[in-house]
Order: structure tokens, then C-alpha cells, then sequence
């Protein structure tokens, strides 16, 4: 095994890694887009990575898939949302040295959940896959903390990233069909998000969730 | 090809065309689907007949989807009542429906009911038949709901019977899933040797989900809830073929499952099915005589009729116990004449109320009276139907009483101590239930079609069309003939007890000879009470009336009585509930107005008197209320915000990674 492959590799997980946690951190919602941006072009080159190691012509189209995807079009969809006025997160409902503490905690038991997944196969690739879960956990605290509708888009782009993460890294890469249709559906998702993120801020002049409380039963 | 396929493919060929009948211009509608429904009643009705001519078996299929049917005795007497049942029902239906009930849903949910009844009587596999019983379930539920946009009772009934139906069909469903797992085998024709050799408490198991399951379609208490309920609600051609055929599968169930397949079991089995049945008995019979609601005494009646059904069945079984395969054989012949019986006078009675219902819009009997000369061929009808509900010749209702209290007797001889005991206290109760269905019959057909008529509306009803009183003129002339020669039918009854090593039963046309030495003679016993009811006429004639006097009695003022000075069902009743009155609980309240001048004077007293279910203010209402409280309770976890929906679901990912990983 190359050494190249494992330091793309890990330099790929772990700029996905930073981005995620940053995005506890940062409240202004042009440079969070960035930050996903971002994220999605780090996915790419792992992916890109994974594609070049294996000599997967297949996976290395989808690699400029995702690029296409996640570093262009979701930021640009969501860059529209976000030029809207009263969008940056306000107080979010766990401060943000509590919420970094928390990725560390979370990031700590995906490690450990994933301990056995590794010690079946123990490669560079596999040992990995505990950045995408606690991406993928770090995407549902941000769901489950912060008020605003663009930060749950956010939130649910990282879930959606950690998901990608393991499945690449743990099987080289599922089915085309497969990934084409989970693509599909962020998209389709992100895009019913920011229809009724534009209806909520129109009705409401506000975008708080906490405030939706009347939509039950 | 043999008949058994050709009369299996009519039924579906018919099941198909009333499907198809439903979506012709309502003009036509009514006409061609109850041909149709009539039509495919009629194929069952020959299929009912192949079952006891040529009983076979019959696979389609392979795999989980592999159709087993499966014609024998047992089932062919049921394919016969709902048959019929259907025949009679459809023709009464073609005059009957309307609105609602006449609508395309209803037509189709019609023809798929009578379907899947037939379905379940001809099951072979386990997978047939809970199929069947499934969508029996489902589409009944829809006919109960048919008038579901007019009044809330009928919601709430459709809610009681989507619930204890839907829980039967998971106690039964438990149940399949015990037995074929006991003896690794789906097919009924071999599941007797298999699960004969199962450990006694999977057996056990079985009987008691059985019970329970099958015991809520027969409507015993305490979970005959939904019957009051649900018979009343539905439409008239339904409620006779749900009463009828419906509930009596839940009997079928029980004969098929206890005695055929499991057999021989412990004695505490018999003992508790008398138990429940006893009860049922006495509890229905006890409620319908206090009932004011015409179609509700008649779904207590069923109550009572399906509970001395399990009577014998119970009777059956301790017999069996105890090695005495000719008691048993006569019992279980007793149980389904009785089902037999049953089906079709109070497929009769509901088809009369019915035709009371829709010209006069009533079911109260206490607004009811006067129908004798306003709907005379109704009324007569319903007076054959109400002699054999009440078990008197001629009508057919008095030889299956006649066969249960015989079995019931005879089979005290040389048992055990328990048995012994048990016995004797079954006939008490058989006997206190036909007295008290005589009091009910003779109150349903008094109050409700003689004297004066009681409101207006009674006053104004005019007699039924001719398609309904066709319907019902089949049925009663079923009952009259089944009176007459019960051999017809108990001919096939003794073929479908299959009881080794026992021939009961020997019937020839003019007479029924038990095994056990007593025997029977209908026609002779018609005879009888014919010429002794012509005696009493010819003397009454040849001594001549006595003379009529022009005298107003008790006409004090010269007023002449009016119809508020007649007995009501409720006064009639009166008697027997303050005899019953430690079980029945009824709520009185008394309100008296005073003249404003004096307060001794009384200007209006009002008497307002409420029979509820016992069994439902006291069980299944505090029941309810706890379940209620639960779900409020519940609610509060669901208090509105998405985050702390959110968290739920973070809390649980997280809980399952602690549990994988330790």
C-alpha cells in the first residue's frame, strides 16, 4: 500500500472532519456555506482517492459527481436562502464551547462503536470510517441545536456527508445506481428545504423553529 | 372436469360479475348485482351439496401462494346456510337498499362478504382460511358502516366491531401460529395426527386462543360487545347474514379447531366452554328480554343462541374426554342444528325488522304496535320467525332445543363426578333461556305488530315490496320445512360429526332415533299440535263467542283507550328485569312535575329507563378510560418541537451505539 494513498487519505478525512466541527463553531451563514463547499470538495478528493488506489474508473466519475454536487450546486442553492436578512444563527440552544465538547465526546464514541468494524478489516481505508459516522452524529447535534431553517439544511448535509463517507470507505464505493439516487434525493431534499424555508420567513418573518410549536397532531 | 371444480369456479365467476353489476347506472345497479349475489349464494348452495355427495380436496398453486380448498360435511353445512342466507338476502336486498346502501361500495363490499364467508367454509390450508376470515372481517366492517355520514351511533359501532374483530383475528392468527408450529402442518385434513402427539400445554394454549378468538365472532360474553352494537347499525340484509352466517363461522372455528383438530384434551376444556356458553345464554337471552330496540334484542338473541351452541359443544367435549364417542356425536349434531336453525329464522327475523325499519323508520318497540293489519304478510312472517326463535313446533327452533337438552341428559349416565354435576346445571340453564326467549319473542311480535299502533309513524307504514317480502317468504319457508322434517338437514349433520367409531344419529323422513334410545317424530309432533290447535278452535266455535257488550272497560269519562294506555315493551319486560334486577342494573329516573299553583297537584310525570350493557359500563368503560389516560399521558412526549423531535432520535441512535459497542 502506498504511502501517498494512505496521507491523501487521511488528509481528506480529517479536512472533512475539521469542516464539520468548524460548522459548531461558525454562525455566519455566508462563510458556513463555504464550509460546506468546502467539505464537499474534500469528499470529492477522498472518494477521488479511493478511486485512483482501486484503479475504479467508475468511482472516479462519481468523484467528479460529487464535486459537481456538493461543492457547487448545494452551496449555490443554499447562498440563495442565506441572502435573506435575520438567517444568521442568533443563540443556538447549547453555546459553542459546549457544542465543541460535545463533537469531541461524539467523535469519541464513533470510535468506539466502530472499533470492531475496524479490527475485521484493518486497513488505512477502513480505520477512516469513524470520521463519517461522527460526521453523520456531528450533523444530527447541529439538527437537534440549532434554530435556524438553513442551519438544519446544514445540519442534514452533514448527515448526509458522514453517510457518503463510510460507504465509500468501507466498500470502495456502493452501486452507481445507489449513490446517484441518494444524491438525488439531498438534492430533491435541499430544494423542498428552501422552498419552505422562503414560505416560513415569508409567513413568519422569522425562520425559528422553536417558534413552529402549533403543527402538532 | 368434476362438479367440485365447476361449482368452485361459479362462485368465483359470480364473485366477479357482482363486482363487476356494482358499476352500472344506480337504475340498474340494485337489480343485477343482487342477481348476481343471489346467484353466487345459489353456487354456494351447490357447492354445500357437492361437499356431502363428493367430498374433496382441491390445490391451485404452490408455495405460500398455493390455494388449498377443501370440501367436506362440516363445511358444506355452512357453505348451505350462507348459501341461502345469501340467496334470501339478496332478493329482500333488491327492494330494500337504498342511499347509502345502495351505493357502489356497498354492492361491492356485499358480494366480496358473501365471497369470503364461502371462502372460509371451504379453507383447506391455514392460509385460505385466514384469509378469508380476514377480509370477511374487513368487508362486513364497511356494510356495518354503510350509514356512517347520518348518525354517530353507527360510527361508534363500526369503531367497537373494527377493534374486537381486528383483535380476533390476532388471537386466531396466535393461534395458527402455535398449532402449525406444534405439528409442521398447514393443511386441516392432516393436522389432527399432527398435533395429537404436541405437548399438553401448547395444546392447551391452542384451545384457549381458539376460544377466545373464535368465542369474539360468536359473539359470547363478555366480548359479545360489538354484536348490540354492530347488528343493529348495519343495514337489514346485512345484519341477517352477518347474525345468520357471519357469527356462526365463529362456531364452525370452534368445531373445526377443537373437536376436529385437537380432540381429545382435559376435562377443565368442556367444562369451560359450558361455562362461557351457559352464561352467554342466560346474559344474551336476559338482556334481549329487556330490550326495546327491536334489531337489539334480536343481536342478544344471537348472543343466547351461539352461547347454547357452545354448550353443546362443551358438552361434546367432556363426553369425548371421557371416551364416549355416541354422546358426543349427538351433541355436536345438536350444535349444529342449533347454528343451522338458528341462521336461517333469525336471518327471517332480521329481514322482518327490517322491513318494520324501513317503513316506518322505527326500531323502537315502544313507538311501534299495529303493524298486524297495516303490513300483514310482514307480520306473519315474523310470527313464523319468532316461533322458532321462542323453540315451539311448528317451527324449526324446537327440535335442535329438543336434540341439546337430549344430549345433555343422556349423557349424565356413567360419567365422572364433575361431569356429573356439570351436567345438570346446563340443562337448568337451557331451560331458564327457551323460557325466557318465549317471554322475548312473545314481547317482540305483541308489542311490535298487535294492539294499536303506538306513534305515527307506526300509524302511517304501509306493507313492503314485493322483492323484500320474496326474501323473506324464502326463509320462512326454510324454517317451516326444517320444522316439519329437521331429517333433511340432520341426514347431512350426522355426516359432518366426524367422530370415530360413532353413528348417533339415524334419521329417516318422519323420525329422528338417538342411539341412546330416545327418539322423535316432527311431523307427528305438528300433527299434533295442529289438531289440538283446530280442537280448541272448533270449540270455541261450536260453543260460540260469547256475546259482545258495547262497554267501554274501565272507560270511565267515556273516553275511549288510547294507544298510551297500551303495555309497552318496557312495562311488559317490567316483571322479569325487577326479577333480574341484581344482574341487568337498570337506571330509572322518576321526575315529577308540579302544577305551578300547588304543589300537590301533579301536572306531568316523567319515566325514563336506561338497560346498559353490564359487562361494557363495567369492564370494557374503566378499560377504555385507563387506555385514554395512557394517550393523554403520551401526548406530552409529543409537545411540538421539531428539536425535541430530533433529540428523540439522536437519543436512540446514541443508546444503540452504547449497546452495540459494550
Amino acid at each position: 500500500m502506498s504511502n501517498q494513498f494512505v496521507q491523501a487519505l487521511n488528509l481528506a478525512a480529517g479536512l472533512i472532519l475539521l469542516t464539520a466541527v468548524l460548522t459548531l463553531w461558525i454562525r455566519r451563514v455566508s462563510t458556513l456555506v463555504r464550509l460546506i463547499a468546502l467539505q464537499g470538495v474534500a469528499l470529492a478528493v477522498l472518494v477521488g482517492t479511493v478511486a485512483w488506489h482501486g484503479h475504479d474508473q467508475q468511482l472516479g466519475l462519481l468523484a467528479f459527481g460529487i464535486l459537481a454536487l456538493k461543492a457547487f450546486v448545494l452551496p449555490y442553492l443554499l447562498r440563495r436562502v442565506s441572502t435573506q436578512p435575520g438567517e444568521a444563527e442568533t443563540d443556538p440552544l447549547v453555546n459553542v464551547p459546549a457544542s465543541l465538547l460535545a463533537a469531541a465526546a461524539l467523535a469519541a464514541i464513533s470510535y468506539a462503536v466502530t472499533r470492531p468494524l475496524v479490527a475485521l478489516v484493518p486497513s488505512a481505508q477502513v480505520r477512516a470510517t469513524p470520521v463519517g459516522l461522527t460526521i453523520a452524529l456531528i450533523g444530527l447535534f447541529v439538527l437537534l441545536t440549532r434554530r435556524r431553517a438553513v442551519s438544519q439544511v446544514i445540519g442534514f448535509i452533514l448527515i448526509d456527508n458522514g453517510i457518503a463517507v463510510v460507504a465509500f470507505l468501507t466498500t470502495s464505493g456502493v452501486p452507481l445506481v445507489v449513490e446517484l439516487g441518494s444524491a438525488l434525493d439531498v438534492l430533491l431534499a435541499i430544494l423542498v428545504l428552501q422552498i419552505l424555508t422562503n414560505r416560513i420567513q415569508a409567513v413568519f418573518g422569522d425562520t425559528d423553529l422553536d417558534g413552529l410549536r402549533e403543527l402538532r397532531d | 372436469m368434476n362438479s367440485a371444480a365447476v361449482v368452485v369456479l361459479g362462485q368465483g365467476v359470480f364473485t366477479v360479475l357482482g363486482t363487476l353489476a356494482a358499476f352500472l347506472p344506480p337504475n340498474r345497479r340494485a337489480m343485477a348485482a343482487g342477481l348476481a349475489t343471489g346467484l353466487l349464494g345459489a353456487t354456494g348452495f351447490a357447492t354445500g351439496i357437492v361437499a356431502f355427495t363428493r367430498p374433496t380436496t382441491m390445490e391451485v398453486g404452490s408455495g405460500l401462494a398455493q390455494v388449498s380448498i377443501r370440501l367436506d360435511p362440516l363445511g358444506g353445512i355452512f357453505l348451505l346456510i350462507i348459501g341461502l342466507l345469501a340467496l334470501a338476502a339478496s332478493c329482500y336486498a333488491v327492494g330494500y337498499v337504498s342511499g347509502p346502501s345502495a351505493s357502489r361500495t356497498s354492492w361491492i363490499a356485499l358480494t366480496l362478504f358473501i365471497a369470503s364467508m364461502q371462502l372460509v367454509a371451504m379453507a383447506g390450508s391455514v392460509a385460505v382460511f385466514v384469509v378469508g376470515w380476514e377480509s370477511m372481517a374487513v368487508t362486513s366492517l364497511l356494510l356495518v358502516w354503510t350509514e356512517h355520514q347520518h348518525s354517530r351511533a353507527v360510527r361508534s359501532a363500526g369503531l367497537w366491531y373494527a377493534a374486537m374483530s381486528q383483535l380476533g383475528f390476532l388471537l386466531i392468527l396466535g393461534m395458527f401460529a402455535l398449532l402449525v408450529s406444534t405439528g409442521g402442518q398447514s393443511q386441516f385434513l392432516n393436522m389432527h395426527s399432527a398435533v395429537s402427539t404436541g405437548s399438553p400445554l401448547l395444546r392447551s394454549g391452542v384451545f384457549l386462543l381458539a376460544l377466545a378468538g373464535f368465542g369474539m365472532k360468536a359473539g359470547l360474553v363478555p366480548v359479545h360487545v360489538w354484536l348490540p352494537r354492530a347488528h343493529p347499525e348495519a343495514p337489514s340484509h346485512v345484519s341477517a347474514l352477518m347474525s345468520g352466517a357471519m357469527v356462526s363461522l365463529g362456531i364452525y372455528g370452534l368445531i373445526r379447531i377443537v373437536i376436529e383438530v385437537l380432540g381429545r384434551g382435559p376435562i377443565w376444556w368442556g367444562l369451560l366452554l359450558l361455562a362461557f356458553g351457559g352464561v352467554s345464554a342466560l346474559y344474551g337471552i336476559l338482556q334481549a328480554v329487556v330490550a326495546t330496540d327491536l334489531k337489539r334484542l334480536l343481536a342478544y338473541s344471537t348472543t343466547e343462541n351461539m352461547g347454547l351452541a357452545t354448550v353443546a359443544i362443551g358438552a361434546a367435549l367432556l363426553f369425548i374426554a371421557a371416551g364416549r364417542p355416541i354422546p358426543a356425536g349427538v351433541a355436536i349434531a345438536a350444535a349444529l342444528l342449533l347454528v343451522v336453525n338458528h341462521a336461517f329464522f333469525k336471518g327471517l327475523l332480521f329481514l322482518a325488522a327490517g322491513a318494520v325499519l324501513k317503513a316506518t323508520g322505527l326500531r323502537d318497540l315502544d313507538r311501534l304496535g299495529g303493524l298486524v293489519s297495516r303490513m300483514p304478510t310482514t307480520a306473519r312472517l315474523f310470527a313464523v320467525g319468532a316461533l322458532a326463535a321462542a323453540a315451539l313446533p311448528p317451527a324449526n327452533g324446537f327440535v335442535s332445543e329438543w336434540l341439546l337438552l337430549q344430549s345433555l341428559v343422556q349423557g349424565e349416565r356413567g360419567s365422572s363426578t364433575v361431569t356429573a354435576l356439570a351436567l345438570p346445571i346446563a340443562v337448568a340453564v337451557v331451560a331458564l333461556t327457551a323460557g325466557l326467549a318465549v317471554a322475548t319473542f312473545v314481547k317482540a311480535f305483541g308489542i311490535g305488530f298487535l294492539a294499536r299502533p303506538r306513534s305515527e309513524a307506526a300509524d302511517l307504514a304501509v306493507e313492503s315490496p314485493m322483492a323484500m317480502r320474496f326474501g323473506m317468504g324464502l326463509l320462512a319457508l326454510i324454517v317451516v320445512i326444517l320444522g316439519l322434517f329437521p331429517t333433511v338437514v340432520l341426514h347431512r349433520i350426522a355426516l359432518a360429526t366426524t367422530i370415530p367409531g360413532a353413528r348417533p344419529i339415524t334419521a329417516t323422513w318422519a323420525r329422528i332415533q338417538l342411539a341412546g334410545g330416545a327418539s322423535l317424530a316432527p311431523p307427528m309432533l305438528v300433527a299434533l299440535t295442529v289438531a289440538f290447535g283446530a280442537l280448541m278452535a272448533g270449540y270455541v266455535r261450536w260453543h260460540g263467542r260469547p256475546r259482545r257488550t258495547g262497554a267501554l272497560t274501565w272507560g270511565n269519562g267515556g273516553v275511549r283507550l288510547s294507544s298510551r294506555m297500551e303495555y309497552t315493551a318496557t312495562s311488559f319486560a317490567e316483571p322479569l328485569q325487577r326479577v333480574f334486577d341484581n344482574i341487568l342494573r337498570p337506571e330509572q329516573d322518576v321526575s315529577v312535575t308540579p302544577v305551578a299553583e300547588s304543589r300537590y297537584l301533579v301536572e306531568r310525570v316523567g319515566y325514563e329507563q336506561r338497560v346498559d350493557d353490564v359487562v361494557e359500563t363495567r369492564f370494557y368503560q374503566p378499560l377504555l378510560a385507563m387506555g385514554a389516560a395512557w394517550g393523554e399521558w403520551g401526548r406530552r412526549l409529543a409537545p411540538g418541537s421539531v428539536h425535541r423531535y430530533v433529540g428523540y432520535v439522536f437519543g436512540a441512535l446514541l443508546i444503540a451505539f452504547a449497546v452495540i459497542s459494550l
